[in-house]
């Protein structure tokens, strides 16, 4: 069995396809990293994933399960995370709150009617914020924080979930030196437990965490393998890495 | 820290205002003017279910005279049934529109517990329907509201054509009070008007409660931003589904309350103007605010009842001319301008460096 596959994605707009018979394969607790230059159908790859989008065809399994067409929150239960890639925090909520929502262990709004604790929340909290370096924001509106504050606050929503496989579009864009070198660290220590799957542009970056990069060029599959290979590869250097050829 | 959003605070506010309006009979002696006070109170209740579903759902309701209107003519249909008897045993205006027998639809309402269950339970289904499968196809904002309006247009007109089930444009008009077992429900006295009141704190209490709890959260997660909510695992349109329906419930105990104080229902009910000027009260009094809310309907409408006559047809240009006001200079309403005076005092008696974070710390929940 295979933790999440991907098999011959297609999708398209109206009749051009954006997604082109994309396959790959995703092994569990690895960091697998998503490049490509824009047009290649990342970020759409990770909206089939998630629900936002329905794919035209092919197939998506996560744990054996055929996820294919489920709804948005469906899929979120089944434990695969989002990071978006603008930042997508609730503005007007505190960043307590916001991690409160993230939190989203019950989901039926009847009996959340009922319930003002969440057991285990204020333990997970602690952890996330202190992961985060939020703790001392916790009170303050989520619509006022930095860029990077912004960044760091979805990276927590999204382990507040406590998914098994994240999906992170851009997460480190904005951020500063430094800060990149915090969430290269946080991402080590999540990858024992967890799967993720980075969308970056930022190739020191990419060096720095990826067990395995897949390109993608035109909706399809360009080449996929550790880093050096792909650096190597005199078709990615082609489209993507570019400079050389010119 | 800014005393407005302290929940206990709140809850203070909460307690002062309902015993402030308890006490209102040992003042007021004047029947009529009780009866109409406690037609404010059916009126805080349709605020304050806007303001939980405008306010904290961020779902523009155009049509709340809907569920307000069903549960007001449920009960009058009650009330109506009460007064027949064998020897006379169908409403005087269906003989007017020849019909000679009690239609089915009518049948149900022979039963008080059951006319009352129904009024209650019918415009909730209806809410639950009509959001679920609105909610369940994405539409919001604008949309949704548009839809809202037009199904209040097409109840006005379904409601206005069957006239001999609804005695059309008349309306009906139950011709003694409600009897609950052997006991008349004096629209006049203090009981009717403790009842409503009482209604109105238990919806209060319960809504204050709803924004406080982890739906009402969500809820507020899905003002900000639906879409986002969707990869959390929530369900957007169950959440929107059930907020919408519970203001509906809200509105519909509204709507039996006012045809137990005025004895009368009519078309009016769904007019597009009633159900505008619900949405204004929360405007006015500050839609994120459950007693705001409450208390723009008190004072709009009870300007309307004392500056209305000074006015005449003039009157909806104040009004319209005031909502523009409140929305062009305070988007929160009159709930807003409490908050910022509350917030300056507290910033100029601490004055130390914790204002700047106190300053932007986000309004809890609930007011």
């Amino acid at each position: 069995m295979s933790f999440f596959e991907i098999k011959h994605l297609c999708k398209s707009f109206d009749t051009i396809p954006v997604i082109n018979d994309f396959s790959i394969e995703i092994v569990e607790q690895t960091l697998c990293c998503l490049v490509g230059p824009n047009g290649a159908g990342k970020t759409t790859t990770m909206d089939l994933i998630t629900g936002r989008q329905k794919p035209t065809s092919g197939q998506i399994l996560f744990c054996d399960d055929d996820i294919t067409g489920l709804d948005e929150h469906e899929i979120a239960r089944l434990g695969i995370g989002r990071k978006f890639q603008v930042p997508a925090v609730f503005r007007d909520l505190s960043v307590r709150q916001n991690l409160e929502v993230a939190y989203s262990r019950s989901t039926n709004p009847l009996k959340n009617i009922f319930r003002f604790r969440e057991p285990g929340f204020s333990q997970q909290l602690d952890e996330i914020a202190t992961q985060t370096g939020l703790t001392e924001r916790l009170g303050v509106e989520a619509g006022i924080l930095s860029h990077g504050e912004t960044q760091w606050l979805e990276i927590g929503m999204v382990l507040m979930q406590d998914p098994r496989m994240l999906l992170l579009d851009e997460p480190v864009a904005g951020m500063t030196e430094a800060e990149i070198e915090k969430t290269v660290s946080i991402f080590r220590e999540l990858k024992k437990t967890n799967t993720l799957v980075v969308v970056e542009h930022d190739m020191a970056f990419v060096r720095e965490i990826a067990d395995v990069v897949t390109v993608m060029h035109m909706g399809s599959l360009l080449a996929q393998g550790p880093i050096s290979d792909i650096e190597a590869n005199p078709r990615v250097r082609e489209v993507y890495l570019g400079d050389e050829e010119g | 820290m800014n005393l407005y959003h302290n929940v206990k605070a709140q809850w203070l506010a909460y307690g002062v205002f309902f015993v402030l309006l308890a006490l209102l009979p040992t003042f007021v002696s004047d029947s009529f003017l009780l009866n109409q006070f406690a037609t404010y109170g059916v009126f805080g209740m349709l605020a304050l279910s806007i303001s939980l579903c405008w306010g904290f759902g961020g779902i523009l309701n155009l049509g709340q005279g809907i569920p307000f209107g069903l549960g007001a003519y449920g009960m009058a249909m009650t009330m109506q049934m009460q007064t027949q008897d064998a020897s006379n045993p169908i409403p005087p205006f269906m003989l007017n529109n020849s019909l000679d027998h009690l239609p089915l639809l009518w049948e149900p309402f022979r039963h008080t517990a059951l006319g009352i269950a129904l009024s209650l339970v019918v415009p909730t289904l209806f809410c639950a329907i009509f959001g679920g499968l609105m909610f369940r196809a994405r539409v919001s904002g604008p949309f949704f509201a548009i839809m809202t309006l037009a199904m209040l247009s097409a109840w006005y007109t379904l409601i206005l054509d069957i006239q001999p089930y609804t005695n059309g444009a008349n309306g009906i008009t139950p011709p003694s009070p409600l009897k609950l077992g052997d006991y008349a429900v004096d629209p006049y006295s203090p009981v009717a008007y403790w009842s409503v009141l009482a209604l109105l704190l238990v919806a209060t209490v319960g809504a204050k409660l709803m924004t406080l709890s982890r739906f009402g959260l969500v809820v507020q997660a899905v003002r900000g931003d639906a879409e986002r909510v969707r990869f959390l695992g929530y369900s957007v349109a169950g959440y929107e589904t059930t907020v919408y329906t519970i203001a509906g419930l809200i509105a519909a105990v509204a709507g039996c309350c006012w045809v137990v104080l005025t004895q009368y229902v009519s078309p009016a009910q769904f007019d597009t103007t009633f159900s505008l000027s619900m949405v204004i009260w929360a405007g006015i009094g500050g839609r994120l605010s459950l007693i705001g809310a409450i208390i723009g309907a008190f004072l709009i409408q009870g300007a309307q009842s004392y500056l209305g006559d000074t006015f005449l047809n003039t009157w909806l240009l104040v009004l319209g001319a005031f909502f523009i006001l409140v929305v062009r200079f305070l988007p929160k309403g009159l709930a807003g301008l409490v908050e910022s005076i509350l917030g300056r005092l507290s910033v100029s008696s601490k004055g130390n460096g914790n204002d700047v974070a106190a300053h932007r710390l986000y309004p809890q929940p609930g007011e």
